[in-house]
């Protein structure tokens, strides 16, 4: 029963060649660590958390048809509830895991408080891509002049343009997350083994998870709603509720990026609200696949693979990435995902549906 | 007497802020529904434009003109090779050209590097008691005003504008009655990729002219063509521009610049939750209610 809705019609790749080649990536990242050194494992590490961010936003963009310009701002509030609340709970049994549920829960509150705004708002998707750039703008804007002592929420103090964690230079200590308690307790530092195998574990489980929700009756409810929302509103599904629901399930993968960012390096800057974060994500979704959760998180951890690779070699990296974008959604509308589409229709396998042209009225409405 | 003629200033700033900024976005966007994320990008082309050209040696105006005409020329480039596939395909578009706008900038990062330059401003300050207040702003409300009474006029008399509204009311059947679009379009695209360089040629006297020139100014840009809507270019751009400088000169006069800007946003925001079309539309609902009972449409 699960494994079937896992392997719905809704998400591609449900071939056994796809699984196939699914176990031997899986595989292949398992080993992946005992191979390289501490500093390439850190930059491992630093682009798998940030997959949670991308496949929320393939969900958000590809299955749901909502483009958020702005998502990294929900990146930015989970990392720094995470800091404050650590912070403020420094020598406090179960600290940072009491900070983890408040960093999500603010989150999704503060994606409740937009979803009120945008989706019960009826606003149009330009206006929702729009807003959620103007929003996450003013967050940097206003983390940047946070620095000084008037500025603070408890004893974290916001740093300005330095932010929360070491960079700040006060005796603040940005800690990272602890899972567990007691002798089984594992600690989340960036550098480590443990930090790589549980945000593996935690990226395959997403995965599933999402796979599960695209291909269950809500995620064919949200479907629906991404080709013609009022024609779905009219069937009977409350239109405005599902889009929240969805709204707040990525603005959760984003905190929980956010978090293990955190986590992950001990600081975190008002530059995570700025546009080139915000930019980043959805250029590796375009260019992957929007709608393939798998391209998501390929194309997440791919990209900034080859940006770091290409920053290395000058400052072209961010160049490139842009024309990137613009040569995709030029050339190849739905990613390099519909590839694949084109090598199994050449097989001669059933494609899957989700990934063909729909109708441009339709199309024009949700896209 | 002084704090009303400060208010006034700071209104007229304000006003001339806004409007300045948001006009090149605001024509693309009522016309093709597109809104063109490499906006800041072309002020910013024009902000170097002028600034070289004056440089140079060319006459401030000229110089200013020059900066214009440099976006002009970039924007129709990129109408050419980009925009104009994605026409009725918001979401890409919006993609699209924020692929451009990151092009863009970056690039100019490592053409010009992160040098600042500017023009130098010599129109000097007049005083009121005290108080010295400076002769741009003034010219640049003045400019603003021009600009919206310009474009009012381009609308309402030339044969452009008469293509323009008949494609912006129904391009089906604009193009039916054997109005080129596509060319509408292109011209669209070039006098808003004008006005932003323009706008950011004039801008460039008072702030320093870097690669992210234009980033200080979009979000900006954005808010007013959000609370203005799509459905009457002059209309909604005047009454957005006029209610957000309001709130933003009464805020930051009592707070400060910061809070005028989230003032701003949190206008933007309530506006459109309970008006989702923008400001131009309850002109239109109270035009109606005036004239006759509505009759359905």
């Amino acid at each position: 029963m699960t494994f079937s809705l896992i392997n719905g019609r809704i998400e591609p790749g449900s071939s056994k060649l796809f699984w196939f080649g699914f176990c031997v990536l899986l595989a292949a990242a398992v080993v992946v660590p005992h191979l390289v050194g501490r500093y390439t494992l850190l930059n491992l590490n630093s682009f798998l958390l940030m997959t949670f961010l991308a496949i929320g936003l393939a969900f958000l963009w590809g299955f749901c048809g909502i483009l958020s310009l702005g998502q990294s701002a929900f990146l930015g509030i989970g990392g720094y509830a995470y800091g404050v609340i650590a912070i403020n709970l420094a020598g406090v049994p179960g600290q940072t895991g009491l900070a983890f549920v408040g960093a999500i829960g603010t989150t999704v509150l503060s994606a409740l408080l937009v979803s009120w705004i945008i989706f019960y708002g009826h606003l149009r998707g330009v206006y929702v891509s729009i807003i959620m750039l103007v929003v996450t703008l003013l967050f940097e804007t206003f983390l940047n002049q946070t620095a000084g002592p008037q500025w603070t929420i408890g004893v974290a103090s916001l740093g300005g343009n330095n932010g929360l964690g070491r960079f700040s230079g006060a005796i603040q200590e940005l800690p990272s997350l602890k899972l567990g308690a007691g002798e089984a307790a594992v600690l989340m530092i960036g550098k480590s083994k443990t930090f790589f195998y549980v945000t593996l574990a935690l990226v395959v489980g997403c995965y599933l998870a999402l796979r599960l929700l695209v291909n269950s009756r809500i995620g064919v409810a949200l479907a629906a709603i991404r080709e013609d929302p009022d024609r779905t509103e009219t069937l009977g599904y409350d239109v405005r509720l599902l889009q929240t629901f969805a709204f707040c399930i990525a603005a959760g993968l984003a905190a929980l990026s956010g978090i293990l960012y955190v986590s992950w390096g001990n600081f975190i800057t008002p530059s995570v609200f700025g546009v080139t974060s915000n930019i980043l994500p959805v250029i590796w979704v375009a260019v992957a696949g929007r709608r393939s959760l798998a391209a998501a998180v390929l194309g997440a951890a791919g990209l900034q693979w080859g940006s770091q690779a290409l920053a290395l070699q000058g400052e072209y990296a961010l160049v490139i990435q842009g024309a990137l974008l613009v040569v995709a959604v030029l050339l190849l509308p739905e990613g390099l995902i519909s590839i694949s589409n084109v090598v199994s229709k050449y097989l001669g396998k059933s494609s899957n549906p989700n990934l063909e042209q729909m109708p441009q009225k339709g199309r024009d409405h949700a896209a | 007497m002084l704090e009303l003629f400060i208010f006034l200033y700071q209104f007229a700033d304000a006003f001339a802020l806004l409007t300045l900024s948001a006009a090149g976005l605001m024509i693309i966007f009522g016309m093709m529904g597109v809104i063109n994320m490499a906006h800041g990008e072309l002020m910013m082309i024009g902000a170097f434009g002028a600034a070289r050209g004056f440089q140079a040696g060319l006459p401030l105006p000229l110089a200013i003109l020059a900066g214009g005409l440099a976006a002009t020329l970039v924007g129709l480039i990129l109408e050419r090779l980009v925009v104009r596939h994605f026409y009725g395909r918001l979401l890409y578009s919006l993609v699209a050209t924020w692929g451009l706008s990151l092009i863009l900038s970056q690039g100019a990062l490592i053409v010009l590097g992160p040098s600042t330059q500017g023009i130098e401003s010599n129109f000097g300050n007049f005083l009121v008691g005290d108080l010295s207040f400076s002769i741009y702003r003034i010219v640049l409300f003045g400019i603003a005003v021009g600009v919206i009474a310009g474009l009012w006029a381009l609308f309402r008399f030339t044969t452009f504008g008469l293509q323009a509204r008949a494609t912006m009311s129904n391009a089906d059947m604009a193009k039916a009655l054997g109005i080129d679009t596509a060319r509408i379009y292109m011209l669209t695209f070039g006098l808003g990729a004008f006005l932003a360089g323009t706008a950011g040629a004039l801008f460039s006297l008072a702030a320093p002219v870097q690669p992210s020139f234009g980033a200080s100014y979009t979000p900006i840009a954005f808010v007013v063509v959000v609370v203005a809507g799509s459905r009457n270019i002059i209309v909604g751009l005047t009454l957005a521009v006029v209610m957000l400088a309001l709130v933003k000169t009464a805020v930051t006069i009592n707070l400060n610049i910061l809070g005028g800007y989230v003032a701003m946003l949190v206008m933007a925001l309530l506006v459109i939750r309970f008006s989702p079309n923008g400001v131009a539309d309850w002109l239109q609902k109270a035009r109606s209610l005036i004239k006759k009972p509505s009759t359905g449409r």
